[in-house]
């Protein structure tokens, strides 16, 4: 699965590293949420624990993994395009936006949505549903069983 | 517009008693006030609170402590820092400036002494209820611009302070120790 902690030196995430390259997958995220400006960074921090910040090179191995794990179970919850549809909600209650048509989301398994680059920044912090605080990987774990 | 304009305008804030400043025109640094809840040793004080919004908020809390001294189990008499889980490992992304005040007010309402910040208020709570409720009171009247007196108390502090005790000093003595006016001169003497 394409985990990718993107860090400059090579040696020692070597086998965290996926297919994407940078490019890719910076235009895919699209430009950043308005709160994340002024800290944007050419070199990504990961949390491997609440106010805990790191570049990748300086992770210790298990954090490495934790991330990793972290990543791919993300990348497991579905995402959509808001549509204009009030099913989903309207606002993204992280950043306090309203959702625009077109905008990517992703849609936890409480089914609270969010905008998908907010509610990921999250996820790699605290593994829960900001708004309910249900553990997402309790109920990703309930899906797997009951599908 | 930043992520905390919208988080506590609106019509509930009247009704609910809770405030947001900007100080030096610096969204950063705010001041915060609740008013104490009905009912309780707080009611009528005003409390101004200090917060501090970090680079990552929202997925950091904002740093918040009491600026008004205020006598309660969860809250630093000395300090004004605040033992709540929601500041802390209990935070979550879509809570907001609103929700902090609100929870602070309830904790005004409803302390958690086995979860203390201040051991000596903590203490009191648990075994003197009277008293602390007394205290609470008196401290909300004295620093909170608080309505209701505490006449009792006044008197004994009045001697402290006829002693040459400076007044916030003998307060605290006396506050720790149960308003015991032997106990407290004991603790300023030595102290």
């Amino acid at each position: 699965m394409g985990n990718c902690l993107k860090a400059q030196s090579n040696d020692d995430i070597s086998l965290l590293r996926g297919h994407d390259s940078q490019d890719s997958v910076e235009q895919a995220l699209g430009p950043p949420p308005p709160y994340q400006e002024h800290v944007q960074q050419r070199m990504p921090v990961y949390h491997p624990a609440p106010n805990v910040s790191r570049t990748a090179s300086q992770l210790t191995e298990e954090e490495q993994i934790k991330i990793a794990k972290r990543l791919g179970l993300i990348s497991h919850l579905p995402t959509g395009i808001y549509d204009g549809s009030s099913k989903k909600g309207k606002e993204c209650v992280i950043c306090m936006g309203d959702f625009a048509v077109g905008e990517p989301l992703r849609i936890l398994p409480c089914m609270h949505s969010y905008h998908k680059d907010c509610i990921d920044d999250w996820l790699m912090r605290s593994f829960t549903c900001p708004s309910c605080m249900e553990p997402v990987d309790a109920a990703l774990l309930t899906t797997y069983e009951t599908s | 517009m930043t992520h905390y304009d919208f988080e506590v305008t609106g019509s509930k804030v009247a009704r609910c008693h809770i405030k947001v400043d900007m100080v030096n025109d610096n969204f950063l640094e705010l001041i915060g006030e609740i008013i104490g809840p009905p009912d309780t040793a707080y009611d009528g004080g005003k409390f101004k609170l200090e917060i501090n919004i970090p680079d990552t908020y929202p997925f950091n809390p904002p740093k918040v402590k009491f600026v008004t001294k205020i006598w309660h189990p969860n809250i630093s008499s000395v300090t004004g820092a605040i033992c709540l889980d929601i500041l802390k490992d209990q935070w979550a992304a879509a809570m907001t400036l609103r929700t902090v005040l609100l929870s602070l007010q309830a904790l005004l309402a409803a302390a958690e002494p086995d979860d203390p910040q201040d051991a000596v208020v903590a203490k009191q709570y648990k075994e003197n209820r009277k008293t602390f409720t007394q205290t609470a009171r008196h401290w909300t009247n004295v620093y909170a611009n608080g309505p209701h007196r505490e006449c009792e108390l006044e008197k004994i502090l009045e001697q402290a302070k006829n002693m040459g005790f400076d007044e916030h000093k003998a307060r605290v003595a006396l506050s720790s120790s149960d308003w015991n006016l032997e106990r407290a001169t004991e603790s300023l003497l030595t102290s």
